[in-house]
């Protein structure tokens, strides 16, 4: 997992998939009526103090968060999720500035930059804790914090899209470095990586794999500038432009509107990125806040995440349509210190090389 | 609007004396006999400190204080300002606050004029042009153009090629010009409704004298119309300046492509992990400095010269003729329309009926789903609607009635430090929405008040952030209205309140209701402190419409657009109704 370019274990997710069909009772136990017994022991507890938990997340979109936010609620009567849905920086900037007020709002905190996490557990503003439930996700998903701090609980990838009106089957780009044929000139769009940690973590991929080359490259075929790494789809949508370094989910999303959008899993390396969540230190509702913990790695959240377009953490829960099994296709993913240190970096570079 | 204007008046001066009622002995006794207007100042200044000061105060704070250690230092200043790529930003921010002002004083001055003084026909439609210009959220105006304008894909360039054969594009978006002719067709209304609202007040007479000495129209309204609606014009152009630079939505949609950074754009790196809130505080210190020198520079152009055009001695108003020219100036407003509002609607209509917005036009596309998922299984939709226009209603009413206040009060110069309350007031305009929000935050948020997700935090917060434009329109209103007729009030035995209450607000009905319904549309579309003060109780629309942008949700958003600009539209039709019947009354 930790390795830049190594294939994210086959063997896990023919396991995990195994597991699913062998022993759907087990998972079975993810209902309301049926909790595991650690579940039920927090859920328990958490009623018995009052306990309601504050959710302060980046990931997903808001209507797929109030979804979790909800099915938390019907799975636990009695133990409220209170969503508080931003991006990432403006979550990190709240959290920051509640803890300088020492106001304790925030319970479980769901940033999409891992770099907020190395600071928080620097800073001592993390509590430990490792959910039973993270031994039901992908292997190569586990322990990227090997302390227990933070856990995976989203994942989402980084592709090639393109818009399949314009760009014939056979011109379809199928590696990252097909973006940077001149015959994409004013052809491609991208997002920025000082808006969006998805395009900061493609960008320190694209580094690591073929150095700040590819950029200066990249500036040769003038791509389209955004901010999100969502508006890629937007561009591909209206036809500005035609292929685009853009997240498997949102495109499928809107292809299954019917736009006419599509997606390559690159030969040289689909990028995933790790979104991770933790409790935060000092909580006032720890037995709630651990329940959350439990409940976002478990079976009902990764379904209301595939209802939304999301890619999950589990693979015992079939994927949207048009998303191809990650056990199928190469996965590439810097490691932590790699994002933590590299971002800043290549925002600099960026600014430099874009001018923007 | 104005009579609640009115009672207002006397009701928190009425509240202030009962506060004040508890200390007793000396100080209530002089507190009795104290003029009203003492007691509604020392309330102002309360208002103000809790909606300006104070935020404002944490923000200085916040600025001048080291983000590790809490001591004091000038470090952040040289981070904000130690870079060329931060100053060409700011140097970029000001030359685009310029053009657009610029673009829009070109767009909206001969419309205003027409408008207002001349037999153009359709005024109406001009009227109905301005509103529908405004109460477009500057987001989704700035999508649409990018459909028409996109260099590869927009509708315009693609009608060019065709007709043309030619293989090259005609116009851009992603350019410096492009993102200031989009602010302005947003942003001209500012320009119209200030303009528009000083010509109603001016009687012929003096275009009269002009022609009787022999002036024709040209030269007459050259001359005497425009330069006496000078303050009303200048005023519409610096709030079109300030809001262009505080603008972050269009310039990070329009400008990150077109590699434009802008001062807004810059702040939101200052947000990046490492969050830099004291170098982001520093950074936006200098505009309000700007809005300091730009009040000043206003107050030295007007200072000496009488603009006061509406006196207790009546004066009759007729419009101007202006044969065949008419159908020109009509033709203009027509453009306008064609450009600010026809165009964009188009596109965001088709994208709020299509089922993907990427095909285009066509029948099997067409659906009313976007429309039936929000209003009957989106979750946060209805209570997101509620909420915008409960909150912007609220924070128009309050807006308006404390500018009055502060208005009369600077322009009468009732009570000392008038021009520091003015300035308070206009200050919270050059701060961006995303700035002024951490200043709230960090006064509001926490204990004592712990006011984080509720609707007082984005009632209190929209408030502050248009209190400038409630100002700025009282202030222009009162700047017509000669002290002659309240000095009859007093001398008649009226006091102060009787005064505003009976002369003033009635006089002033159109500028109140023009401002609040102002403040109200800016209110519904406002985003860049809604998107960071928002509780999961407290959601708006334009939060919900930024989600969807963010997740490249484009159908579900126009429609999301569509139903906002419908809601309002209703809003802002009662709203003319009710004033322009009256104000039909009043003039006949």
């Amino acid at each position: 997992m930790n390795s830049g370019d190594r294939r994210l274990g086959r063997r896990a997710f023919g396991a995990l998939a195994g597991l699913g069909l062998a022993a759907p009772r087990v998972l079975r136990a993810q209902t309301a009526t049926e909790m595991a017994p650690h579940e039920r022991r927090l859920y328990e507890a958490a009623r018995a103090r009052n306990e309601q938990v504050t959710w302060y997340t980046a990931h997903y979109n808001s209507e797929t968060a109030e979804a979790i936010g909800r099915a938390f609620d019907e799975t636990y009567p009695g133990v409220q999720a209170k969503v508080v849905r931003t991006t990432a920086q403006v979550a990190f900037q709240r959290l920051s500035q509640d803890m300088r007020a020492r106001v304790q709002n925030c319970d479980v905190f769901s940033s999409t930059d891992v770099g907020h996490y190395v600071q928080l557990k620097a800073d001592g503003k993390l509590e430990k804790y490792v959910p039973e439930n993270t031994s039901q996700i992908i292997a190569d998903l586990r322990n990227i914090d090997p302390d227990g701090f933070y856990h995976t609980t989203s994942i989402g990838t980084v592709l090639i899209n393109f818009n399949a009106d314009r760009v014939k089957p056979e011109d379809r780009p199928r590696k990252w470095t097909d973006l940077l044929d001149p015959r994409w000139k004013d052809r491609v769009t991208v997002g920025h990586p000082g808006f969006s940690g998805y395009v900061g973590t493609w960008v320190v991929m694209m580094r690591k794999l073929y150095g700040w080359d590819y950029f200066t490259r990249l500036e040769r075929n003038k791509p389209q500038i955004g901010r999100s790494i969502n508006d890629t789809v937007t561009m591909l949508n209206s036809g500005e432009r035609w292929v685009g370094a853009g997240p498997g989910a949102t495109t499928l999303r809107s292809a299954s509107r019917g736009n006419p959008l599509g997606v390559n899993y690159p030969e040289d390396g689909t990028l995933l990125m790790i979104s991770p969540s933790a409790i935060v230190k000092g909580t006032r509702n720890p037995n709630a806040a651990r329940l959350f913990m439990e409940f976002l790695l478990g079976k009902r959240a990764s379904e209301v995440q595939v209802q939304n377009y999301s890619e999950i953490v589990r693979s015992d829960v079939p994927l949207f349509p048009g998303a191809k099994n990650l056990s199928e296709v190469k996965l590439i993913r810097p490691t932590t210190e790699e994002i933590d240190q590299g971002i800043p970096e290549v925002k600099e570079l960026w600014r430099e090389t874009f001018g923007v | 609007m104005s009579s609640s204007a009115a009672d207002a008046a006397p009701k928190t001066a009425a509240a202030a004396r009962a506060a004040a009622a508890a200390p007793e002995g000396v100080l209530l006794r002089r507190l009795r006999y104290a003029e009203p207007a003492t007691l509604l100042w020392i309330v102002l200044i309360g208002v103000l400190v809790v909606l300006v000061v104070w935020p404002v105060a944490e923000l200085l704070l916040t600025s001048l204080r080291s983000a590790r250690t809490g001591t004091f230092t000038l470090s952040n200043y040289a981070a904000a300002y130690g870079r060329t790529r931060y100053v060409d930003a700011l140097l970029n921010s000001l030359a685009l606050g310029a053009v657009s002002a610029a673009i829009c004083a070109v767009l909206a001055v001969p419309m205003a004029w027409a408008a207002s003084r001349t037999d153009m026909p359709g005024r109406g439609f001009a009227w109905l042009t301005v509103l529908a210009a405004f109460i477009i959220p500057p987001y989704l105006g700035a999508i649409g153009w990018i459909l028409l304008a996109g260099p590869n894909s927009g509708w315009i360039n693609q009608a060019w090629m065709w007709l043309t054969g030619s293989e090259h594009s005609i116009v851009n978006v992603y350019s410096f010009w492009g993102l200031a002719f989009v602010i302005a067709l947003n942003a001209y209304p500012f320009v119209f409704i200030f303009a528009k609202s000083g010509l109603d007040l001016i009687s012929s007479e003096m275009e009269d004298a002009a022609n009787i000495l022999g002036a024709g129209t040209w030269l007459t309204t050259m001359r005497i119309t425009l330069p006496l609606v000078g303050p009303a014009i200048l005023a519409g152009v610096i709030l079109v300046f300030l809001e262009t630079i505080a603008l972050f939505g269009t310039p990070a949609i329009i400008g990150i492509p077109a590699r434009i950074n802008v001062v807004t754009t810059q702040l939101w790196q200052f947000f990046e992990a490492p969050v830099r809130a004291e170098v982001a505080a520093a950074y936006a210190m200098p505009l309000l400095l700007i809005t300091a020198l730009l009040i000043l520079v206003q107050r030295l152009l007007l200072g000496r010269k009488g603009y006061v055009s509406q006196t207790g001695k009546g004066g009759e108003r007729r419009p101007i003729p202006l044969g065949p020219l008419r159908w020109v100036m009509f033709g203009w407003c027509v453009l306008v329309f064609l450009l600010s509002v026809a165009a964009p609607m188009v596109a965001l209509v088709q994208a709020s009926f299509a089922k993907a917005w990427g095909r285009g036009f066509s029948f099997d596309n067409l659906t009313l789903g976007n429309y039936t998922y929000l209003l009957f299984e989106h979750d946060a939709a209805w209570s997101a609607v509620v909420n915008t226009f409960v909150f912007a209603a609220a924070s128009a009413t309050f807006a308006v009635v404390v500018a009055l206040a502060i208005a009369y009060i600077v322009k009468r110069r009732v009570m000392p430090f008038g021009s520091l309350l003015a300035f308070l007031c206009m200050a919270p305009f050059v701060i961006p929405g995303i700035v002024m929000a951490i200043g709230f935050y960090a006064a509001y948020a926490g204990p004592p008040l712990l006011l984080y997700g509720t609707s007082a935090m984005m009632i209190l917060a929209f408030t502050t952030r248009f209190l400038p434009i409630a100002y700025a329109n009282g202030a222009a209103g009162m700047q017509m209205i000669h002290p002659e007729m309240e000095e009859a009030v007093r001398i008649l035995g009226g006091g102060r309140i009787t005064a505003i209450r009976r002369v003033v607000a009635p006089l002033l009905k159109k500028a109140l209701l023009g401002g609040w319904l102002l403040v109200f549309i800016l209110a519904t579309r406002e985003l860049s402190a809604a998107i960071f003060l928002v509780g999961p109780e407290t959601r708006t629309i334009s939060v919900l419409l930024y989600d969807l942008s963010e997740e490249g949700n484009f159908e579900v958003l126009s429609a999301l657009g569509g139903i906002l600009l419908v809601i309002t539209l209703a809003f802002v039709g009662i709203g003319m109704k009710l004033i322009g019947r009256d104000f039909m009354l009043r003039r006949e």
